[in-house]
């Protein structure tokens, strides 16, 4: 299956710097750095690191409404 | 190794070549948007009325050449049928496109918790709309609120008027807020009274406090919310497991294993709607009494700016 294009998947979202600056104080720096680079690098990071990594998941065995999430153990 | 962002494009081709219409939403969904998840697993959004074609797919899937592996997860919701996706319920799946793995997990919903009523993006038809996905993402788990935060953020930069309802952050809320028409406000009152209280003239202190405790409300609602599916599934799984003559669970065609699924479900009962009127009501005053407790606030007051049912167990 051929990747789909988009235009915008080039481009940065281009949202104003509060926007971003937000994000650095709630979320972190590094992920405010990802969020200002275009969709394809993003995904492409991500990628990356679902390749290298055993990253954690949100699921645990138990499904959402059952109890479930890395964060609700 | 098929990585989760190459199989939700695999996945999304497939729905679409068999005439399902879909939203993908929850992590990948913020993905999409821009707010970095660690997410793997992967969450659709798909009428009940679809059912049946999707199960279809996942027939088709298995006889394909390379064969696809469909799965329901050990602790797998409730069936792919609209009697219980149509009461809150959510199934749970894995699929193995190639040998080796990895699996994937995809997890089904017809009502996603905490919408009245769901939406595609306008600019990106395949996902929920950053609303929906807001909404779904005010759970009890601490990483999911700088989601909503941010999320409301994108749909303020937007233009998007509901941005009031779900900003966290109180200077942009207040900036939102002063930003919004008369006209609209009394509506997005009435679905978040916090607001009234930045109309009253509220410190920002003041008002960060406020956030606080509502986002407590939403926390408290859910853990009661999700304790009733979780308490209503075990119940089920033991009667079940009592009564059944072989182990859960069975490595068989998908098909299989829905038409022993579903059969279990109707015999030892699991409750389709588990979430009944009174239930739900009880819920909402459990949530709400655990909240005041937790923000140190007269339950009269958190009244005053707690969000209503309608929003939170709509």
């Amino acid at each position: 299956m051929k990747p789909e294009t988009d235009a915008r998947d080039s481009q940065p979202d281009g949202y104003p710097d509060w926007y971003y600056e937000l994000l650095a104080r709630t979320m972190g720096e590094a992920k405010a750095e990802w969020a200002r680079l275009p969709r394809r690098e993003r995904e492409a990071e991500l990628t990356l690191l679902h390749r290298s990594f055993d990253t954690p998941d949100d699921l645990s065995v138990w499904p959402a409404e059952l109890d479930g999430g890395a964060d609700r153990p | 190794m098929q990585t989760p962002l190459e199989f939700l494009a695999v996945f999304r081709h497939e729905l679409r070549a068999a005439g399902i219409p879909f939203a993908i939403t929850s992590g990948m969904a913020c993905i999409r948007y821009g707010l970095q998840q660690t997410t793997k697993d992967s969450d659709w959004i798909i009428a009940a009325a679809e059912l049946l074609k999707l199960r279809g797919l996942f027939e088709r899937c298995e006889r394909r050449l390379p064969p696809w592996v469909v799965q329901y997860r050990p602790i797998f919701g409730a069936p792919f049928e609209a009697a219980w996706l149509d009461g809150g319920w959510s199934s749970h799946i894995f699929i193995r496109t190639m040998g080796g793995g990895p699996d994937h997990h995809l997890d089904f919903f017809c009502h996603p918790p905490r919408t009245a009523a769901w939406r595609h993006d306008p600019e990106e038809p395949d996902f929920a709309d950053r609303d929906t996905v807001t909404r779904m993402k005010k759970t009890d788990r601490d990483k999911d609120w700088p989601i909503v935060g941010g999320l409301a953020a994108q749909a303020f930069a937007r233009g998007d008027q509901s941005a009031v309802l779900h900003l966290r952050d109180a200077s942009t809320l207040r900036r939102a807020w002063s930003m919004t028409p008369a006209a609209v406000r009394p509506r997005a009152i009435t679905a978040r009274p916090l607001l009234e209280s930045i109309d009253a003239g509220s410190e920002d202190l003041r008002l960060e406090f406020l956030l606080r405790a509502e986002r407590l409300v939403w926390e408290a609602v859910n853990r009661h919310r999700y304790a009733v599916y979780q308490d209503a599934w075990k119940a089920w799984y033991r009667r079940w497991q009592a009564a059944a003559d072989w182990p859960w669970p069975v490595s068989e065609p998908f098909v299989a294993q829905h038409e022993r699924i579903v059969a279990a479900a109707h015999d030892h009962e699991l409750p389709m709607k588990p979430l009944t009127d009174r239930v739900r009501k009880d819920v909402y005053a459990k949530g709400l009494a655990d909240a005041a407790i937790l923000a140190n606030i007269e339950p009269e007051r958190l009244q005053a700016i707690a969000p209503p049912i309608e929003e939170v167990l709509p």
